[in-house]
């Protein structure tokens, strides 16, 4: 089955077709969240604000003009609404999110406990970095479809800036868990295939 | 398996991806709620539609000739609260349907003839023109850009 595309998905939309809205929710709700998470909103609010978003596609699906930017499209609307709410709250300090994760949820039945291990570490490295260096990486692991071009308008910086402070907070994130785990070398090395 | 100070920024982006979406994924009740906007909304927009209905029509407005003969021109205005649409049908050669919203203004404007919908736009003048128009019942629904108001009108057989 060939992948319908978001041109043809938006007219069908259109044209009353709601499974085609769905094909579009399923294809980039993962990256509205991320973008809408990036700016720390809490989980109540981000949901609004994803709502909003959604709500405004389909208000305006008719009128995207270049449907092959719809992922551009959805970003920069869901940036402008947690913009807005963030300057409605005046929240002086942002939500820690990482308070909110749950942390080794996922049971670690077919997995590696080593595998499992270095993931909470990962995670708890992330949540040392800088607001900047979170929101960053968290754009980075949205989606293929977020590009340098739609980074750079989210977080209002330079495009030509994204790519050295993509590898500066990578960097960091690797220092800061070398740094936490230094016994860690033990556990890896026994359990190497 | 490799060691965190092993892995290039690729490997570290991928891992942290998997491990954010692990941490924090998206709600279903998120995905459920952005598949409901389409119903919802459907539903406030049949409430706000507003029918356009016919004020003038060329055809019966005008002396009954021969029945069967058709005029090359059609003209046709459809009023609603607000909007008016001026419609023209130009049967010399292809038939074309030529429309005019008043006041001026843009919009996005769908042709239903039969099953087939066809959408166009109205520009800033507020004119919109469809090509090749079958004959046979055909129906309007114009949304406009400034308020989104839906204007409609019934069955019109051209």
């Amino acid at each position: 089955m060939t992948e319908r595309t978001v041109a043809d998905l938006l007219a069908a939309v259109v044209h009353g077709d709601h499974t085609a809205f769905d094909v579009i929710v399923d294809r980039y709700v993962r990256l509205v969240w991320s973008v809408i998470r990036s700016f720390r909103l809490d989980g109540e609010t981000a949901k609004d604000v994803s709502q909003t978003v959604w709500t405004r596609l389909y208000v305006h699906c008719g009128k995207i003009r270049q449907p092959e930017r719809l992922a551009g499209w959805l970003s920069t609307t869901a940036k402008n609404e947690c913009v807005r709410v963030l300057r409605e709250q005046r929240r002086q300090v942002p939500t820690d999110m990482t308070d909110e994760w749950a942390l080794g949820s996922t049971p670690a039945s077919d997995e590696s406990i080593v595998e499992d291990e270095m993931r909470r570490e990962l995670l708890e490295a992330f949540a040392e970095l800088s607001a900047d260096c979170q929101q960053l990486l968290r754009l980075l692991t949205a989606d293929d479809d977020l590009d340098y071009t739609a980074i750079a308008e989210i977080i209002d910086r330079p495009i030509g800036s994204i790519g050295p402070t993509r590898a500066r907070c990578l960097d960091r994130l690797r220092r800061i868990m070398v740094r936490r785990a230094p016994t860690g070398d033990e556990v890896m090395d026994s359990r190497e295939e | 398996m490799t060691k965190p100070q092993d892995w290039n920024d690729e490997e570290l982006l991928s891992r942290l991806g998997v491990v954010l979406d692990d941490a924090d994924p998206v709600p279903p009740e998120v995905v459920a709620a952005a598949k409901s906007v389409v119903p919802r909304l459907e539903l406030e927009l049949d409430v706000d539609t507003i029918m356009a209905e016919v004020v003038f029509d060329s055809a019966s407005d005008e002396l009954v000739g021969v029945r069967g003969t058709r005029e090359a021109t059609r003209e046709l205005t459809l009023s609603a609260p607000g909007v008016e649409i001026e419609l023209v049908v130009l049967s010399d050669g292809a038939r074309r349907l030529v429309g005019q919203l008043v006041p001026p203004q843009t919009g996005t404007v769908e042709l239903t003839s039969g099953q087939v919908v066809r959408t166009t736009h109205a520009d800033h003048l507020g004119r919109f023109t469809f090509l090749e128009v079958p004959e046979g019942p055909i129906r309007l629904s114009c949304r406009l850009d400034a308020d989104g108001q839906v204007v409609q009108t019934n069955w019109l057989v051209i």
